[in-house]
């Protein structure tokens, strides 16, 4: 079965056509990488499966379940997390208190009557690499690598088993890119399905199994990292080569 | 996050300081701080919904309203007795506040709050219109049966109602549901990309928003003994609500009733000064430098100060 099933997805804004007949799917433990130039529609597809933007057409599925009628917040419990591409904090909560939030049960009377499970926050914090010093830290007081690592650490909080990276590594350094993708490696090792979308392809092609590369909206390339990247659609799309 | 010994000093001194006033101020005072209990509970009751969820509502007075004409019809027109119409009252209230909701599930920011005002301007029209002999009309209602004699009862039963209005928000707000709510007034987006249901949790504020409200909606008519429809629906009354939520500071209970002291006393003691309208210029004014200087309002000022002085005194 696979993780996640994506058929026939069709999303139309006006005359534009954002999403074509796209299908894909990820097995389980996998790492997908979704390249595309600018505008190809790739936050598009990860609006679609999170239920951010309904499809005009086509199926998602869950571990075998079908999601597309399902609000966000039941896709999340259902297993399926992301993260955007510019960071989405609580700006006046600290470090824990966000990843609170992605550690809450979607039930009012359970958050009212138990309380928070301190010691996850912390570790959840930890293992993303921030500090003991960071824990109280707000985010205005971060920097983007740390709020990126925050959007990781709330999003994991979910206890997600796919999860979708957006532009994960836009604006970090190139120390905060290795912090990074240490972490992803080690999640892939830990089982963890993701669908990752960067700009950055020599920090993606390590984190990835295969890839696929859309332009307009289209599927151009399917395979290997490096034979989509030798692809001619690609080259002429992506990387603007002849 | 545990409950620390700080607050229960804090609460009790409170607590215990409000008791003993009738003992030492004029009924005069009294009457003041009666009407400022209420606007504190009016105030908590805007800061669960708007100061937290960020959902500006201008449409309180309409909360409020339905409250109080619903148990002032309900005893005068029809005998029901008090302890009966307080809580249908408080129900009718809720129910509103749902109809409050829908508006929100599509939109926020200023034309939720415009839709909210047009609620209150529905609401002042219809009781003029609709049924005159059981709203009153234009004229409202007076007669009502009050719940107190004297100023001193007057005094302890507004006391109790906004403590414990006061307390069981506070201790609600305390627990995750109130980082949830506060969650969603910083970035509702990514508090549903966190799983939560963002209706559910609005519809709990709102409900919670309009139980206050109906509940000191009711008890306030059941204290002035008559209801004018041209002071509930007043601008005035309603930005009242507002500007003393947040001069006290939203999202921390204790600001909202800060908030409604000071602006009930310094609206009082300026009253020989300047008897009319422009009264509301000098606390508009106020108001203007306090969320210029700080936005967070008196009470993060007066925790700040806390703080400095605290840390002065370990170092």
């Amino acid at each position: 079965m696979s993780a996640l099933e994506v058929s026939n997805l069709v999303k139309r804004f006006g005359g534009l056509l954002a999403t074509n007949e796209l299908s894909f799917s990820l097995k389980e433990g996998e790492s997908l990488g979704l390249i595309g130039p600018n505008g190809a529609g790739k936050t598009t597809v990860f609006s679609q499966i999170m239920g951010e933007l309904r499809q005009n057409s086509g199926t998602i599925e869950l571990f075998g379940q079908e999601i597309s009628a399902l609000p966000t917040s039941r896709r999340i419990r259902a297993g399926v997390s992301r993260t955007y591409q510019i960071p989405r904090p609580f700006g006046d909560m600290n470090v824990v208190e966000n990843i609170r939030v992605g550690l809450m049960p979607d039930d009012i009377w359970r958050m009212i009557v138990s309380p928070p499970d301190i010691e996850r926050e912390r570790e959840l914090a930890l293992s993303v690499g921030f500090s003991e010093a960071d824990l109280l830290r707000k985010p205005s007081e971060l920097a983007m690598g740390d709020l990126r690592k925050l959007e990781m650490a709330r999003t994991m909080a979910t206890a997600p088993r796919v999860m979708l990276l957006d532009e994960v590594f836009a604006g970090l350094t190139v120390g905060e890119i290795a912090q990074i993708s240490d972490l992803i490696q080690s999640m892939r090792k830990g089982g963890m399905t993701f669908l990752i979308v960067s700009h950055d392809l020599p920090a993606l092609e390590p984190l990835v199994d295969r890839a696929i590369a859309i332009d307009r909206g289209t599927m151009i390339a399917e395979g290997a990292f490096s034979e989509v990247m030798n692809d001619a659609a690609v080259q002429a799309s992506y990387l603007g080569g002849a | 996050m545990g409950l620390r010994r700080i607050h229960f000093l804090l609460w009790g001194g409170l607590i215990a300081g409000m008791l003993l006033l009738p003992q030492v101020v004029s009924s005069g005072t009294l009457r003041t701080m009666i009407f400022a209990n209420y606007l504190a509970i009016f105030a908590i009751s805007w800061d669960v919904l708007s100061g937290r969820t960020g959902y500006v509502s201008f449409g309180h007075p309409f909360l409020i309203g339905i409250g109080a004409y619903t148990t002032a019809i309900l005893t005068k027109r029809f005998d029901v007795p008090i302890e009966i119409s307080i809580p249908v009252a408080v129900l009718f209230t809720m129910a509103a506040g749902l109809l409050v909701l829908l508006p929100a599930l599509r939109i926020r920011g200023s034309y939720f709050a415009l839709v909210t005002l047009a609620f209150m301007e529905l609401l002042y029209q219809l009781v003029q219109v609709i049924r005159p002999d059981l709203t009153g009309g234009t004229r409202g209602m007076s007669g009502i049966q009050t719940l107190t004699r004297g100023a001193a009862n007057g005094y302890y039963l507004s006391t109790a109602l906004m403590l414990s209005v006061a307390v069981s928000m506070w201790l609600l707000m305390r627990t995750r549901l109130g980082t949830a709510l506060s969650a969603i007034g910083m970035n509702e987006e990514s508090v549903r990309g966190s799983g939560l249901s963002t209706t559910r949790l609005k519809a709990f504020a709102f409900l919670m928003s309009a139980l206050i409200a109906g509940l000191g909606g009711a008890f306030y008519v059941h204290y002035l003994g008559s209801l004018a429809p041209r002071a509930m629906f007043d601008i005035n009354f309603l930005f009242t609500i507002i500007v003393a939520a947040l001069l006290g500071g939203t999202s921390t209970i204790v600001g909202p009733i800060f908030g409604a002291f000071f602006m009930t006393f310094l609206l009082e003691y300026l009253r020989p000064v300047l008897p009319g309208a422009e009264r509301y210029f000098v606390y508009g004014a106020i108001a203007l430098i306090i969320y210029m200087y700080q936005p967070k309002g008196i009470f993060e000022l007066a925790q700040r100060g806390f703080d400095r002085l605290r840390k002065a005194s370990t170092a």
